[in-house]
């Protein structure tokens, strides 16, 4: 039979990034400042259940999530602004996310369970419109303003953190600190019940309209062409992507990179039709920050490295490389 | 008629007006180009019958039916546009690009099927670029990525085909190509091509009628022979040519240079 890329394609990377992620979920839960082994955990000594079970599985799912998340906005953004650069922390929307719930925390809202998620769902949105107010020319994006724009404001959310940092005391700063960082630092099962609902609320809704996103990179004008309802298409993607960034950052703070790395990666592997990056670009970030997560536990174990400066590192000389190639 | 717009007017948002009481009819299996100077109204005449913008008054009819109450995705089945300058936002293959020509096809979660796939090669064949299919885009020529998106918009089987100038910045050899093709298209597949050009001498002598506008209204409908004359051409286009006769019957417009 002949074969018809695309669906063959999305199978095939599906498998793959399944297995790696099985196996990054197993070293996620394997690694640590505790040595745990595979007898010690499966003869039932209390403390390794509890270590794997308690700390290190939740920590394994929010990272899994947080990854999928930023991953799959990052591919929906690049896709609807047609630009290789956009991802939700360049575009300034992780920070909008970061700077609403710690301004909620500092006045008192911090501790009201889900709202935090919310909050920072309101602040992502709230970014994403301005940064493409203050980027779209003629219908269409710039990039060099959608950078100016993702940096300015990412001064501006950075500088409301500290104000709001300045305030708070005590558990409120530990937690807003983490959000600055990016760390799954005590990640809970709670957590990652927010993020698995936005995750699977957000890619359904993107899902639904991936037919038409996928036309959507071949421009605006084309896709009214070929009967796609751009506007509606448009608000869908940008609401799904804010909804998922705001639960990923009030459970894992700033973490930069993944959602403009792994679509590239995917994109070069497998396909640039949406339908088969997006679901792909999920796997794969979920694999790339669980084992970055992992990682950052055992550099300097027991103490830990955030997350957040790890992905940095990783994705600041590739950031370089692109903007190089566009330019 | 296959299509037939009437009274139609088209005003962007500050109220500037592009098109004014525009009334003309398409009929099957016609080449069809659309002259007149820059900025006359000529894109968007093809924007609004390929239902990109909608008429700020007027109605543009389709096999009878006013468009507004045709599916949108039904309408692009039948009605096919190409862009002047068509791009993909990321690397894909010509084989990719004609395929995603089959979407209006497609159900919301539905894949393209075998049976899509050798339309897409025959689509590719008909353009001549088959052996063009495994290759990316950003390593085409200018000439290739035309016909490579030229066969994106037939894959889709539309009985009108939409072309936003697609003999810019094409070598004679391409042009003459190009239109050999649309030529065939026309009678092969009995549909409708519209194509917006600047180049009055290649449409002159190679189109079925041509429509000027000028300023937003359509002030020419008819054989090339009878619209492309000495007289219209200083007075719409603002300068001076002649006809010259060449083989087969076939008129040239030249810049008459003293």
């Amino acid at each position: 039979m002949t074969m018809v890329p695309g669906k063959t394609e999305l199978r095939r990377g599906l498998l793959l990034l399944s297995m790696a992620l099985i196996l990054s979920i197993l070293i996620g839960i394997s690694v640590g400042g505790t040595r745990v082994t595979g007898s010690s955990f499966f003869e039932g000594e209390r403390v390794a259940r509890l270590i794997v079970l308690q700390i290190r599985l939740p920590r394994v799912l929010v990272a899994g999530c947080v990854g999928a998340i930023l991953a799959m906005s990052g591919a929906t953004f690049q896709t609807l602004l047609r630009n290789p650069l956009a991802d939700p922390f360049v575009l300034g929307v992780s920070g909008g996310a970061a700077c609403a719930a710690a301004i909620a925390t500092a006045l008192g809202f911090g501790r009201i369970p889900g709202a935090l998620a919310l909050i920072a769902f309101g602040g992502a949105l709230a970014a994403t419109f301005v940064v493409l107010m203050v980027s779209r020319r003629h219908g269409s994006v710039d990039s060099a303003r959608l950078l100016l724009a993702g940096l300015v404001l990412n001064a501006l959310f950075s500088a409301l953190i500290l104000l709001a940092l300045s305030v708070l005391r005590g558990g409120d700063l530990t937690m807003a600190l983490r959000w600055m960082m990016g760390t799954f630092f005590a990640s809970t099962v709670a957590e990652a019940e927010v993020l698995g609902i936005a995750l699977t609320i957000a890619m359904g809704a993107l899902w639904w309209i991936s037919r038409d996103l996928r036309l959507l990179s071949f421009g605006e004008e084309d896709a009214r062409a070929r009967g796609v309802n751009t506007e509606r298409t448009k608000v869908i993607a940008f609401i799904a992507a804010s909804l998922a960034t705001g639960a990923a950052v009030s459970a894992g703070g700033i973490i930069g990179f993944v959602g403009l790395l792994t679509p590239h990666f995917v994109r070069r592997f497998w396909s640039s039709d949406y339908r088969i990056s997006m679901p792909l670009a999920a796997l794969a970030g979920a694999v790339l920050l669980i084992l970055a997560d992992a990682l950052s536990r055992v550099v300097v174990a027991p103490a830990e490295l955030p997350v957040g400066a790890l992905t940095a590192l990783l994705g600041v000389p590739f950031f370089l490389m692109l903007v190089r190639r566009s330019a | 008629m296959l299509m037939r717009l009437e009274a139609v007017d088209f005003r962007y948002g500050g109220g500037t007006t592009a098109l004014s009481g525009i009334d003309v009819s398409f009929g099957a299996g016609e080449l069809v180009c659309v002259a007149g100077r820059n900025g006359s109204g000529k894109s968007t005449l093809l924007r609004l019958m390929s239902r990109i913008i909608d008429p700020t008054r007027g109605t543009i009819w389709f096999d009878g039916e006013p468009v507004s109450t045709i599916d949108r995705r039904m309408f692009a089945r039948s009605v096919g546009y190409l862009a002047q300058n068509p791009t993909v936002a990321f690397p894909a293959t010509a084989l990719e690009i004609v395929l995603s020509g089959r979407s209006a096809y497609l159900a919301r979660f539905g894949w393209e099927t075998p049976a899509d796939l050798e339309l897409a090669h025959a689509a590719l064949a008909s353009c001549d670029v088959d052996r063009l299919a495994g290759r990316y885009l950003d390593e085409m020529s200018g000439g290739e990525k035309k016909r490579v998106f030229l066969a994106r918009v037939l894959v889709g089987a539309p009985r009108v085909v939409l072309l936003d100038e697609p003999l810019a910045a094409l070598d004679f050899a391409h042009v003459e190509q190009l239109l050999g093709l649309l030529r065939r298209i026309v009678v092969e597949r009995k549909c409708s091509v519209i194509f917006v050009s600047h180049d009055l001498s290649w449409s002159s002598a190679c189109a079925d009628r041509v429509l000027v506008l000028d300023d937003g209204k359509l002030v020419g409908d008819g054989p090339p022979e009878r619209v492309l004359t000495v007289e219209n051409i200083e007075k719409h286009f603002g300068f001076k040519a002649q006809r010259v006769a060449g083989a087969e019957g076939r008129q040239w417009i030249v810049p008459y240079l003293p």
